[in-house]
């Protein structure tokens, strides 16, 4: 036979066509079968550790919450409710707590929840949360009294008990079983049972591709309806899995062929594609969202002078920041309270420097008075992060503006993440001013955030120290109350708008997208709950 | 023959040595503290000193290194610090795509790279020619991601025929398999195309103009036997060449396409570890390239003899 062009380009076809006929008939039946009771989801990133006590990973949360169940659960108004707790009383003393489980908890391996297993759970938590370090100091004894009553015994009356035992920050108080709960805390569990709405299925989870939930025939659901973390946690799909999709243009491409059924952080600047596809619903399930920060090391000159840090205050303007990253004002906001908008701390004590930044001029000033003298001021600048790497450019492009010898120190996250530890000069491998960003949900507690404590170089990064700082959140811990809690706030916030612990950089939130075939998504900071939502 | 392989097989396990110990000071001379990642944003430097010494951070990088090579001589390349698997067995599961994704790109790659040099060489100077080597110059001049992305948007969104992502294990049958591969293996392939079509036609331009093939064509032997009997094995040399330094780019581009189209494959494990600074599973996968490597161009340097008689060893 002879070779010719047709002949070529003819077979060439011939072949293509029937491979692409052949996989595409396959492909369409498979998706129609897989289609039926399974969520897909992407979520924010890939599930590395399955530990939600060992990991702050939001992504490690969100696997806890499928998997274990808690104490209590805030609802839809971040109000604390009992979730496996069924009753619980507290002393006239305000010193001992006693709560009894309710009837029917199990874990998802038959065997019974047992107060045995809380005590354990809420001693290993205790070690790795910063709120639950701050309780177990006014703690004398955790005991199990009986199968299913325990107790907490204080030293001292404490009043945030219940709500600590509720957060969603992360870690959450996850109830395992006592043999995992008996880990060292600086260890990660290496058995996932819990007695939660779903179970992990480790057999068809494959790592760093999916993670497989699958419905818990066993869960006893509260008979209230769902609120936020609260209420009956109702599943209505017999499974849900977890796709890491890396590439977030690939997921969103994956979410309009109808291959996921949900996405948590579609890219804001391609919304509007999303936005224009009548399949597919945008909301934003956690309205407080997030909020930028910029610590600066108290430690080294210049920021070691409080005239320093006030001048950071006046050097930025929070609406650059935002848009620098974020562009759509539907998604951002400006904010001054230093416990986050939209929480019930927020308040407006000692903003004034607020209503007058951006004002470099005064910037200028109080750099001048603090006596800088032109030494190199260290930004670490992470390049991989697109918040970090704008709001890192940003500072140091405004500081140079004013005179101050601003220096990026760029590496990826993994990089600040190390560098921000170092407590050497700046000089000698530390650091001047880093940025990050934490759930704007939990600013709202001076207690359970690591970024309000003003303890010294035992404390977070930046290291501030402030005596009438630690009083106030020790004064707050104690308060009785939401309005006692709140004036106290109020104290704080005018106290730390004075010494400058951090600066914020504003606050967003993150829409998610989903097909419009979900239906009952709740929302909640912090963590995305999968029970509750039907798949028409 | 055999004292050439022997004598090679031992270069390797140097070449190999060096590798190891490269990437051992590569990753720990690097900025980047594990522990810290470790131990979460909301760690105290107390928690981050625990975490370091359990991890044995705080070693030495001599007794760090003998550490992790006894291992690796021992199979054994540690466990992930993030998901404490075994490595080998992650690497174990994410074989499976890579091969398949290295594979189907090759063949495609050889299958329409060395039909287009052919072609092009032998109708050289018209406009088949032209437009073959305008298609190759294109191939190798776009990125993969930028091919990935059209690809996905015209034939998954727009026209529906094929999925966005993911990938089939070849347990679940070659249609579902393959199904996954096809768009991947295109936008990975056609820079390989490009490479192996270019060589391709200028050994075949080269082996068309000797005299034996005029005296073949004198003969009355056809075009088809002519062409891939006569002159493409005799051209063969340079290409199996240019195929093998390929490999190289291979790699780098399935790190880049198994991201594109979410396939769980060796590539986009070490893209996660090493944002993570997962130690041990850039260390073996980066070994396991290596490896590959090495060993791929061993393969091609004793196919020389095959191809041609006249090379001996």
């Amino acid at each position: 036979m002879r070779t010719t062009r047709r002949t070529f380009v003819h077979g060439s076809m011939a072949t293509a066509a029937a491979t692409t006929a052949l996989t595409n008939l396959s492909w369409r039946s498979a998706m129609a079968q897989a289609s039926g009771g399974t969520i897909r989801a992407v979520m924010q990133g890939d599930l590395r550790a399955f530990d939600p006590i060992w990991t702050t990973a939001n992504i490690t949360a969100y696997h806890g919450a499928m998997i274990y169940d808690t104490l209590f659960a805030l609802d839809a108004d971040m109000k604390p409710q009992p979730q496996m707790v069924d009753t619980w009383t507290v002393s006239d003393d305000g010193l001992t707590y006693e709560f009894v489980l309710r009837d029917g908890l199990q874990f998802s391996d038959g065997t019974p929840v047992t107060s045995r297993d809380v005590v354990a759970s809420i001693r290993r938590w205790a070690v790795r949360d910063g709120a639950g370090q701050h309780m177990m100091l006014r703690v004398k004894d955790i005991v199990a009294k009986d199968d299913k009553t325990f107790a907490i015994e204080l030293n001292e009356p404490y009043g945030l008990v219940i709500d600590i035992m509720a957060k969603t920050s992360t870690p959450l108080l996850y109830i395992m079983r006592e043999k995992e709960a008996m880990t060292d805390p600086m260890e990660q569990v290496t058995e996932y049972i819990g007695s939660g709405p779903f179970i992990f299925n480790r057999e068809e989870t494959r790592q760093g591709a999916q993670y497989v939930y699958d419905k818990n025939p066993n869960y006893v659901p509260r008979s209230e309806p769902a609120s936020g973390m609260a209420g009956g946690k109702v599943v209505k799909v017999d499974r849900v899995i977890f796709e890491n999709i890396d590439d977030s243009q690939t997921a969103m491409a994956a979410l309009q062929a109808g291959e996921i059924d949900f996405m948590e952080l579609p890219p804001i600047d391609l919304l509007s594609v999303l936005e224009a596809d009548p399949n597919i619903t945008i909301d934003v399930l956690n309205q407080t969202g997030n909020y930028g920060l910029m610590r600066l090391n108290f430690l080294y000159p210049p920021f070691d002078n409080v005239k320093a840090r006030q001048a950071m205050l006046y050097l930025i303007d929070q609406e650059e920041f935002m848009q620098a990253t974020f562009g759509d004002p539907r998604y951002y906001r400006k904010c001054p309270s230093n416990f986050a908008c939209g929480t019930t701390m927020e308040n407006d004590a000692n903003t004034e420097w607020f209503k007058a930044a951006p004002d470099p001029e005064r910037a200028k000033q109080l750099f001048e008075e603090a006596g800088y003298d032109g030494r190199p001021v260290v930004v670490l600048h992470a390049t991989n992060i697109d918040f970090m790497n704008n709001a890192a450019q940003i500072v140091a492009q405004r500081l140079r503006d004013i005179g101050v010898n601003a220096e990026l120190a760029t590496s990826d996250w993994g990089g600040v993440v190390t560098r921000r530890a170092v407590q050497d000069p700046p000089e000698q491998g530390g650091w001047n001013i880093f940025i990050t960003w934490a759930g704007a949900a939990s600013a709202n507690n001076p207690i359970a955030l690591a970024a309000h404590a003003a303890n010294g170089t035992k404390g977070w990064f930046g290291w501030p120290t402030d005596e009438k700082h630690e009083q106030l959140r020790d004064e707050w811990a104690a308060a009785q109350g939401l309005e006692a809690q709140q004036e106290i706030a109020r104290q704080i916030q005018e106290n730390a708008w004075n010494f400058v612990p951090h600066v914020w950089l504003g606050q967003w939130v993150s829409p998610v997208a989903y097909r419009t075939n979900l239906e009952g998504i709740l929302k909640i900071p912090e963590i995305i709950p999968f029970w509750n939502i039907e798949k028409t | 023959m055999l004292g050439y392989i022997i004598r090679r097989l031992g270069s390797t396990v140097l070449v190999m040595g060096i590798v190891g110990v490269f990437v051992f000071l590569l990753l720990h001379l690097s900025p980047g503290d594990p522990a810290a990642i470790v131990a979460g944003d909301n760690a105290t430097p107390d928690q981050i000193a625990q975490v370091r010494e359990r991890l044995g951070l705080d070693d030495p990088l001599p007794v760090q290194f003998i550490r992790w090579s006894g291992g690796v001589l021992r199979g054994d390349l540690g466990i992930s610090i993030f998901s404490n698997e075994p490595v080998a067995k992650l690497i174990g599961e994410r074989l499976e795509p890579t091969i398949s994704l290295s594979l189907t790109t090759i063949v495609f790659a050889v299958v329409i790279a060395v039909s287009f040099g052919v072609l092009a060489a032998w109708r050289a100077g018209t406009l088949i020619d032209r437009a073959l080597m305008g298609f190759s110059v294109l191939g190798f001049s776009v990125p993969v991601f930028v091919v990935g992305y059209l690809l996905i948007y015209l034939v998954s969104i727009n026209l529906g025929w094929l999925p966005v992502q993911g990938y089939a294990p070849i347990a679940e049958g070659i249609g579902p398999w393959l199904q996954r591969l096809i768009l991947p293996t295109i936008a990975l392939g056609l820079a390989y195309v490009a490479l192996i079509a270019r060589i391709t036609r200028t050994s075949m331009l080269e082996v068309l103009s000797e005299d034996y093939i005029r005296t073949a064509r004198a003969k009355g032997v056809a075009t088809r036997p002519m062409l891939l009997k006569h002159a493409l094995k005799n051209a063969g040399v340079p290409i199996v060449t240019v195929i093998g330094i390929g490999i190289a780019l291979l790699i780098g581009g399935v790190v880049i396409t198994e991201t594109v189209f979410n396939i769980p494959g060796v590539g986009r494990l070490v893209v996660d570890a090493i944002a993570k600074r997962d130690y041990p599973i850039i260390q073996g996968v980066i070994l396991l390239f290596s490896g590959v490597y090495v060993l791929v161009n061993l393969l091609i340097d004793l196919s020389y003899s095959f191809l041609d008689p006249r090379i001996r060893y």
